[in-house]
């Protein structure tokens, strides 16, 4: 297939000129708006489908689009500054397009049920366009500079919509903190991406692999705090900086619970499918970074505590978007954690599988919230009977994410533990790795139904509420979004068998796609990026992609037998370890909150100390707010201020001031005296005084004349003869 | 012994009238007489230079014109003397200094 600008770029362009239009007539024509948006999404899922097919048609590990155009170019002499912009695609940015325009186009769909009767219907899509449009940027980016650009794209958008509601002051405080805390790791996002230009002189992602395969980092320090640092993990820490505040990780989550102020439809597309996995995938493209800085056992513990610790805070959420928002940090969390310990593929599948299913539970939530007007769980119960196809896509959701076999998130999550259970083998450093990311399973399968139970279970525990949720409100668009992303909570879509083992294969010679196609760039394959060629946009791809090998499944993984032979009994026991863990979890959940055989109130009495730790959220909030804000940054604020009002105003500004004006009043003087005074007053009186001179001359009197005349012809006679 | 000198020496006292007339007198018709005298100093001079020297007649020719010149130049200002005293009722040359300032 040829690729042109004009069929790669639109997957871009579209939804951003959806936001332009927009922007301006959303006034007006608020349906016309919403269509336009809406429309444009679908039209580049049908361009990245197109794109997906064919990366699926190739099916060859090496197969990929790489297109530049030069940005700017501040090159002088043997000076070279020349930044160029370009789109790569590979095998996971064709999977990824496809599940952001697939995702966005489902809750677009669903918004236009969600969000009708807002005053602000249109305004909320044209923030909707403009972040589809970026996020897609991002995934097409081949640079970091541009990432960059699109990731704070992404974030102004997501701001905007968590302070949707902006007449409620929690909401505009909750834009507000998920500001700040981003700004942290963006800023360290930017230093990563200086570090990196200093080293390659280019930040495009081939280049980087260049330069890594090439040895550059090799032997590079920099000093920090007099304290030599190789080079090659300090700018992979910073990176790595950026996705733990994007994907909110230990200590950067504190924002995401937060930013569930913000309308939920926006909270299915942004804080739980695409732009918290935009950190993620960031650090996947860097993972050669990561591994060369030595940064994958910190990584690994990060998103272990991550995953186990917000899977602990959600246990005792009450309000239903907070358990999601918990649930989200905490597979992100396994995300990373599965970055840490080399699961490359997994964690970029669980990318996938967990923004269909949690964008897919976020909707339910929403339809329940829409239809009820209430978010506290304690007052729902029962509305199975009331909302049967929210309970229904719910239930496979809750699935997917508790990892119940044959769904999606068993897949991808038993192979990140799985993974970990054989780094613990391997390696003691990493048996808290995988001891937490087991436990954060149970909790997870625990709290999920937990959260499950309580909205559609059991007796109605608010009647007033429950017989006022109208069902009969709910139409197509909001229920068809709901079923087709909870079909896609299968596993056999993403591994083509049904347990993800590969034993069981439904699509012939093409099983386990997913990870066949999308490998980890080690040592090996990153020589083969110095081949990578890129082409300026306008030319047709002319690349014979038939001399591509068909990618084969290699049961080994590319280790040698006995290796892949001890790893697959690791496997098998890390599966039934986590099959068992989530119907422990399912159980006990449903002991506690349907059967009622285990008290919930005895463990709340018993744990009173832990109760009230998770209640604080572990304290960060109070750390945060209470001590770094108040005591740090607040007087620090107000030293700057003094500094600024009592030092640089008073004396700079006023002083400068001061000096201006005797500067002022020295010139008028001189402007006074010396130039009108003197030289324009002294000309008129020069020319006064000569006209007095000349006027006595003038008389008039023609004798006068003439006695002038006469001495004057004399005196001339008189000097003519002697 | 009449030489050319006793010539230039008649010619250059009536000059020397003519002009302290001119300057000396306040009544425009005295002064128009000085004027008259330069003009006839002026051409004795041109008679008494043919006289001794080549004989040709060029000096009386020139001595007739200045004549016939010092006639016209006689009407004109008597004209404007006429002209000035029906103006001014006077013909005292201090009262003709408009021109002054």
């Amino acid at each position: 297939m040829d690729y042109t600008f004009w069929t790669i770029a639109p997957i871009v362009l579209l939804p951003f000129f959806a936001f332009v239009i927009n922007a301006f007539i959303v006034k007006k024509f608020t349906k016309l708006a919403v269509a336009i948006s809406t429309g444009s999404i679908f039209v580049s899922f049908l361009f990245a489908l197109r794109i997906f097919f064919d990366f699926m048609n190739v099916y060859s590990v090496g197969y990929h689009i790489h297109k530049v155009f030069p940005w700017f170019n501040l090159s002088s002499g043997s000076h070279v500054f020349e930044v160029k912009m370009g789109i790569y695609i590979d095998n996971m940015t064709s999977v990824m397009l496809l599940m952001v325009t697939g995702v966005a186009t489902l809750i677009h769909v669903f918004s236009t049920w969600y969000m009708h009767d807002d005053p602000r219907f249109g305004r909320f899509f044209v923030y909707m366009s403009l972040f589809t449009s970026a996020m897609l940027g991002l995934v097409l980016s081949d640079n970091l500079l541009s990432v960059f650009i699109f990731w704070e794209l992404m974030g102004f958008c997501s701001y905007s919509l968590i302070g949707f509601y902006y007449e409620k002051e929690g909401a505009g405080n909750a834009s507000m903190k998920a500001f700040m805390t981003t700004r942290v790791g963006d800023v360290f996002f930017l230093l990563g991406i200086l570090a990196i230009w200093s080293v390659v002189g280019n930040v495009s992602f081939v280049d980087i692999y260049n330069a890594i395969a090439a040895g550059k980092f090799n032997g590079l320090t920099i000093s920090v705090f007099s304290i030599g640092v190789p080079v090659a993990t300090l700018a992979g820490f910073s990176i790595f900086m950026g996705t733990m505040g994007k994907s909110a990780q230990v200590p950067l989550q504190v924002w995401l619970p937060d930013a569930m102020w913000g309308p939920t439809p926006c909270s299915a597309l942004i804080h739980a499918a695409t732009m918290v996995a935009a950190g993620v995938y960031l650090s996947l493209r860097m993972y050669p970074l990561m591994e060369l800085g030595h940064l994958t056992t910190f990584i690994a513990y990060i998103g272990a505590i991550t995953a186990f610790g917000a899977a602990t805070i959600a246990l005792i959420q009450t309000d239903i978007k907070a358990v999601l928002a918990y649930s989200t940090i905490s597979q992100l969390g396994y995300m990373v954690l599965g970055i840490g310990v080399g699961s490359y593929n997994a964690s970029f599948m669980h990318l996938i599988t967990h923004a269909v299913f949690k964008a897919c539970l976020f909707l339910s939530a929403g339809s329940v919230i829409h239809s009820i007007h209430c978010q506290e769980m304690p007052q729902m119960g029962g509305l199975r009977k009331k909302l049967p196809y929210t309970f229904f896509a719910m239930l496979l959701c809750c699935f997917a994410i508790a990892g119940v076999p044959f769904f999606s998130g068993f897949v991808s999550k038993d192979r990140i533990l799985g993974d970990a259970l054989v780094m613990a083998f391997n390696n003691p450093v990493y048996i808290p790795v995988a001891l937490l990311g087991f436990g954060g399973a149970l909790l997870t399968a625990f709290y999920m139904f937990r959260m499950l139970f309580l909205t559609f279970l059991g007796e109605p525990r608010d009647h007033h509420i429950y017989d006022h949720a109208h069902e009969e409100h709910l139409g197509w668009n909001s229920n068809i979004p709901l079923l087709i992303l909870s079909v896609f909570t299968l596993g056999l879509f993403y591994s083509g068998s049904f347990t993800g083992q590969g034993e069981v294969n439904l699509f012939g010679s093409r099983n386990e796609w997913f990870s066949t196609l999308i490998h980890k760039p080690d040592a090996e394959s990153l020589h083969h990026y110095a081949e990578y060629k890129s082409e300026d946009f306008g030319d047709v791809d002319t690349r014979d992609k038939l001399e591509l090998p068909k990618a084969e499944y290699d049961p080994n993984h590319g280790m040698s037998e006995e290796v892949a032979h001890h790893v697959h009994y690791i496997h098998h026991v890390g599966a039934i370890a986590s099959v068992i863990i989530a119907f422990a979890g399912i159980f006990l959940a449903f002991s506690m909150y349907v059967k009622k055989s285990i008290s919930a109130d005895w463990w709340a009495q018993t744990f009173v100390g832990w109760r009230r730790a998770l209640q604080n959220k572990y304290y960060f909030d109070d750390l945060y707010i209470g001590k770094i804000i108040q005591k740090g940054l607040i007087p620090f604020n107000n030293f700057l201020a003094w500094f600024d009002m009592g030092i640089y105003d008073k004396y700079g500004v006023d002083g400068w001031a001061a000096v201006n004006r005797f500067a002022y009043t020295v010139s008028r003087w001189f402007d006074n005296t010396v130039i009108d005074s003197g030289m324009v007053d002294g000309t008129g009186w020069s020319v006064r005084a000569m006209n007095t001179i000349l006027r006595w001359v003038q008389s008039g009197k023609i004798q006068l004349y003439f006695i002038v005349l006469i001495a004057v012809l004399a005196g001339y006679v008189w000097k003519l003869s002697f | 012994m009449i030489n050319l000198g006793s010539y230039l020496g008649i010619s250059f006292a009536l000059f020397i009238c003519g002009i302290l007339v001119m300057i000396a007198r306040k009544n425009i018709i005295a002064i128009l007489l000085g004027i008259e005298l330069i003009l006839n100093a002026s051409a004795l001079n041109f008679a008494a230079y043919t006289k001794f020297s080549n004989n040709n007649l060029d000096g009386h020719i020139l001595s007739l014109f200045i004549i016939v010149t010092a006639a016209a130049e006689a009407a004109v200002g008597l004209g404007i003397v006429i002209r000035f005293f029906q103006l001014r009722e006077s013909i005292h040359i201090d009262d003709a200094a408009s021109l002054q300032n």
